[in-house]
């Protein structure tokens, strides 16, 4: 039972703890909806310095400077697009993991498309080809074969 | 003659990976185009580093081809670069150095201005001064705004106070022969 309590209260500080945690007590946001956008466009900016992180992740200068701008064009009360366009604006298309589509970026959506349609053809073209010929002279063989065993 | 066209597919969709993963490895990942290119520089209105009183706006590179050096003490390949600017000044090239720390914090201003300035003062002693002022980004609000990624970067603005070129990196011999001046040299004539 003391060790039932004992995990209980663990348990109890883990959540606080990852409550706190969840955002830099830097940025105080007024409202949670607010709060969860910055979450999400930290998570979805990419550091222009360091290229594998994004600006949640990442601790460099630049990732902290542009954290404290969402977070003043947040409390500006920008709109997710808005800041994403701020952003691109100054870092380029870069700077936002989702790419936009144009000619040059369609192709990464259409070619492993294009990649499942040709493999199918290819298959289909080759069992095809591959099909034995059955003459009729065999298949009546076969068919007797059929009825001697029933 | 069929079946060899059959073989040959895979060899040219070979051979086109092959091309396209050579050419990968000569390209640089941080090289992307700046968006701010053919745009007029963003507005500000920020202090001098050696005299705080005195603030420039956008206006001060109306009427002048400028080189723009974003730089700070802290940052090592700037001094490296510090002698080559200061050929490129002893040219007659006009630069102009936007100076933001590193240890300044917006939210808690760790240094104090004189410290910085003596900072400046010290390397620029040391390594020699290519630069005919210093606005100093003290939130660096303006290299937000020019999409600064890192120090030491490199802009080329024109007569008119647009922005012509945007180098990431530090500035050499190769990269102002190949990238820099020949829209300089072409600004220049103008």
């Amino acid at each position: 039972m003391n060790r039932f309590r004992s995990m209980l209260i663990i348990f109890f500080f883990g959540l606080v703890t990852t409550q706190i945690s969840a955002t830099e007590d830097k940025f105080q946001f007024d409202s949670t909806e607010k709060n969860a956008l910055f979450l999400e466009l930290t998570k979805e900016l990419r550091c222009p310095k360091c290229q594998n992180q994004n600006i949640a992740d990442s601790d460099a200068m630049i990732a902290v400077d542009l954290k404290r701008k969402v977070y003043e064009l947040l409390q500006q009360d920008y709109d997710k697009e808005q800041v994403i366009v701020f952003m691109k604006k100054r870092y380029g298309d870069f700077v936002y993991y989702q790419p936009p589509v144009n000619p040059m970026t369609i192709w990464l959506w259409l070619l492993p498309v294009l990649f499942i349609f040709i493999a199918l053809g290819g298959i289909v073209i080759s069992r095809k080809r591959q099909a034995p010929e059955i003459s009729q002279e065999q298949l009546d063989k076969a068919q007797a074969i059929l009825e001697r065993e029933q | 003659m069929k079946k060899i066209a059959v073989y040959l597919i895979p060899l040219a969709l070979f051979l086109g990976l092959i091309i396209f993963l050579y050419q990968g490895l000569f390209s640089n990942p941080r090289e992307h185009q700046s968006s701010l290119l053919e745009q007029p520089m963003p507005e500000f209105v920020l202090p001098d580093l050696m005299n705080i009183e005195k603030t420039y706006t956008q206006d001060v590179f109306l009427g002048e081809v400028t080189l723009l050096n974003v730089w700070g003490v802290w940052c090592i390949t700037c001094a490296i670069e510090l002698p080559y600017l200061k050929q490129l000044q002893g040219e007659g090239k006009h630069i102009v150095g936007l100076y933001f720390d590193q240890d300044m914090d917006p939210d808690f201003g760790i240094k104090t201005v004189a410290r910085v300035q003596q900072e400046v003062t010290d390397k620029l002693n040391q390594l020699g001064n290519p630069y005919a002022f210093n606005i100093f980004d003290v939130k660096r609000d303006l290299s937000l705004d020019l999409g600064v990624t890192g120090a030491p970067e490199t802009y080329l603005i024109d007569q008119q106070g647009k922005i012509r070129l945007h180098h990431i990196g530090d500035m050499n011999a190769r990269v102002w022969s190949g990238k820099f001046a020949p829209v300089y040299d072409e600004l220049i004539a103008q």
